[in-house]
C-alpha cells in the first residue's frame, strides 16, 4: 500500500465544495393562509412529546414518531376553533421534507402544502391533484401508496414517508391535541 | 505511485467536467448495486476511477475507469451503456499465465459493456426490494496485467434493497454469476519457459456482497460493505477467492452524488504465486482497492 493517490482525492475535493443550497416553497405563515383562508388567528400550540407520548402515536398510526416536538397552531375564525395546523418534517431520499398538514377538528385532513422539497425525482408531491388526495382522509383510512394515495415514480421513499406522516398526524391530533 | 499525474490529470478533467453540470442511479455504495430503479425517462451519467494497489511483490498500481449512461425506458426498466477504461504501472512481477512482464500506460479505453435493469419489487413500496441486473461486455485489454486480451463477458445479479427507520438506515445485498470466455494475445520475445496460453479459457464467478449504510447528517450516508467472489476454472477448479471490505462515504444533493469506498482485501485464497507471502488472492487482485463514483441526473 502506497498511500491513496491524488486520482482518488482530486475529484472528490473538487465536487464537495458545490454544495449547499435550500428552497422553501412556502413560509408557515404562507402555508396556514392557504389551508385555512378564513381563519384571522393562529395559536401557537406546539406540543412536547416525551417517549410513551411517542409510542402511542406510533401504536395508533403504526408510523414512528421522530420528532420530541411537533410545531402545532390552533386555527380560529372570529374566536371559534377552525383546526389545527401542523408543521412536520419527513425524510426524503436526501433530506428533510418540510410540509404542513390542516387537520378538521373532526379529525379529517383539510389539506397539505409542501414547504421544501430537495430531492432529484418527485417534485410531483407539490402538485395540488396529488396533494387533493389526502383531503378528507381520517385516521382510518389505510393511507397505503397505490392503493389510496398514487405513488410517484423516483420519488416512492418521499411519496412513502409523506402519506406515513400524514396518518401520524392525525394519531398526533387523537391523542395530544385537544379543542 | 510515481506517475499518477497523468492519471490525476484525466480524473481532473472528468471532475471539473462533471462538478460543473449536475447526475445517475444513485450508488448509495461503491460495490453493492441498489435495486431503487430508474423512473421512466431519466437520464443519469456516472463515472468510476477504481484504483488498484498492491501485489506483495514488486510494484503494482491501476487504474479503471467505467463511464456510463443509463435510461429509465419504463418505471420498472432501465438500460445503459458504458465504456470501460484501464491504466496501468506494473513493473518487477511476472506471474506464469498471468503478468507476463512490466507494464505501464496512463490510460486506455479498454473495453464496453451493455446492461438492463428490470425491478420486480420497490424498497420503499413494496417493503422490499429486488431487482435484477444483466450485461453483456467486451474488453480488449487484460485488467489485470495491462496486455492484449479478449474477453466477452456475461453477468447477471439479483439486487435486494431494504429500507428501514423510514430510510434512514439502507441495506443492500447482490448475488450474481459472471461467465466469460477470454483468449490472450501472442507477445513477442517472453522467455521459453514462460507459460502464456493462447487457446481460449472459460471461467465462471459468483459474487455476493452486501452493505449497509447510515444517514448520518442530510444527503450524508457512512456505512460499510463486504464484497465476496469466487472464481471457477475449468481445469483448476476454484481459480480463486477473496474477501473484500471496508467503509464508504456518500453524499447526495439534488442532481448529482458521489461515494468513496475503501476496500482492502481481508483474506483470500486459491492458487498463489511463486514468492508470495501474503494470505490473499494475489494472482487476479489486489491488497487494496479504492473507489469513487460520480452520477449526475440530467
Amino acid at each position: 500500500m502506497r498511500g491513496i493517490p491524488a486520482l482518488i482525492i482530486v475529484p472528490a475535493a473538487l465536487v464537495v465544495p458545490a454544495i449547499g443550497y435550500a428552497t422553501e416553497y412556502l413560509t408557515a405563515p404562507q402555508a396556514q393562509q392557504i389551508i385555512f383562508p378564513d381563519a384571522d388567528r393562529f395559536v401557537d400550540a406546539s406540543v412536547d412529546l416525551n417517549d410513551d407520548q411517542r409510542s402511542a402515536i406510533e401504536k395508533r398510526s403504526g408510523v414512528r414518531q421522530r420528532w420530541k416536538k411537533q410545531q402545532v397552531w390552533r386555527a380560529e375564525k372570529a374566536g371559534e376553533f377552525v383546526g389545527w395546523l401542523i408543521i412536520d418534517q419527513v425524510l426524503g431520499k436526501h433530506e428533510f421534507i418540510t410540509y404542513a398538514t390542516g387537520l378538521t377538528p373532526d379529525g379529517k385532513v383539510k389539506g397539505i402544502e409542501i414547504l421544501t422539497y430537495l430531492e432529484t425525482y418527485g417534485y410531483q408531491v407539490r402538485n395540488a391533484e396529488w396533494r387533493q388526495k389526502f383531503v378528507g382522509k381520517t385516521i382510518a383510512d389505510p393511507f397505503d401508496l397505490n392503493v389510496d394515495i398514487p405513488n410517484i415514480s423516483g420519488a416512492t421513499l418521499s411519496t412513502r414517508n409523506v402519506t406515513n406522516g400524514v396518518k401520524r398526524l392525525l394519531a398526533l391530533q387523537q391523542l395530544m391535541l385537544h379543542p | 505511485m510515481k506517475k499518477s499525474i497523468k492519471w490525476s490529470a484525466v480524473a481532473l478533467s472528468c471532475g471539473l467536467a462533471l462538478s460543473q453540470s449536475a447526475y445517475s442511479d444513485e450508488g448509495l455504495f461503491g460495490y453493492v448495486k441498489g435495486a431503487e430503479p430508474l423512473p421512466k425517462g431519466a437520464l443519469d451519467f456516472e463515472q468510476w476511477f477504481t484504483w488498484r494497489g498492491g501485489k506483495d511483490l514488486g510494484s503494482y498500481n491501476a487504474l479503471d475507469t467505467k463511464t456510463e449512461l443509463e435510461y429509465g425506458i419504463t418505471d420498472r426498466f432501465a438500460a445503459s451503456i458504458a465504456m470501460w477504461g484501464l491504466g496501468i504501472n506494473s513493473s518487477g512481477l511476472m506471474i506464469d499465465a498471468y503478468i507476463p512482464g512490466d507494464k505501464k500506460y496512463p490510460w486506455r479505453p479498454d473495453g464496453v459493456e451493455a446492461a438492463v435493469k428490470y425491478n420486480y419489487l420497490t424498497p420503499a413500496l413494496d417493503d422490499f426490494g429486488l431487482a435484477q441486473y444483466t450485461s453483456l461486455s467486451y474488453f480488449w485489454y487484460d485488467v489485470n496485467s495491462g496486455y492484449r486480451k479478449n474477453v466477452y463477458a456475461f453477468e447477471t445479479f439479483l439486487l435486494a434493497q431494504k429500507y428501514f427507520l423510514d430510510g434512514q438506515l439502507v441495506w443492500a445485498g447482490n448475488l450474481g454469476i459472471e461467465a466469460d470466455s477470454a483468449t490472450r494475445q501472442p507477445i513477442q520475445g517472453l522467455p521459453e519457459d514462460f507459460e502464456w496460453p493462447l487457446t481460449p479459457e472459460m471461467e465462471i464467478a459468483i459474487t455476493i456482497s452486501t452493505g449497509l449504510t447510515y444517514r448520518i447528517f442530510s444527503n450524508w450516508f457512512v456505512g460499510a460493505e463486504i464484497f465476496y467472489q469466487t472464481e471457477h476454472e475449468t481445469v483448476v477448479g476454484q481459480e480463486r477467492w477473496s474477501l473484500q471490505a471496508g467503509p464508504t462515504i456518500h453524499y447526495a444533493a439534488k442532481d448529482w452524488w458521489a461515494t468513496l469506498t475503501w476496500m482492502p482485501q481481508l483474506v483470500g485464497g486459491g492458487t498463489p504465486f511463486p514468492g508470495q507471502t501474503y494470505n490473499q488472492q494475489l494472482i487476479e487482485k489486489t491488497s487494496q482497492e479504492i473507489r469513487f463514483k460520480i452520477g449526475i441526473n440530467f
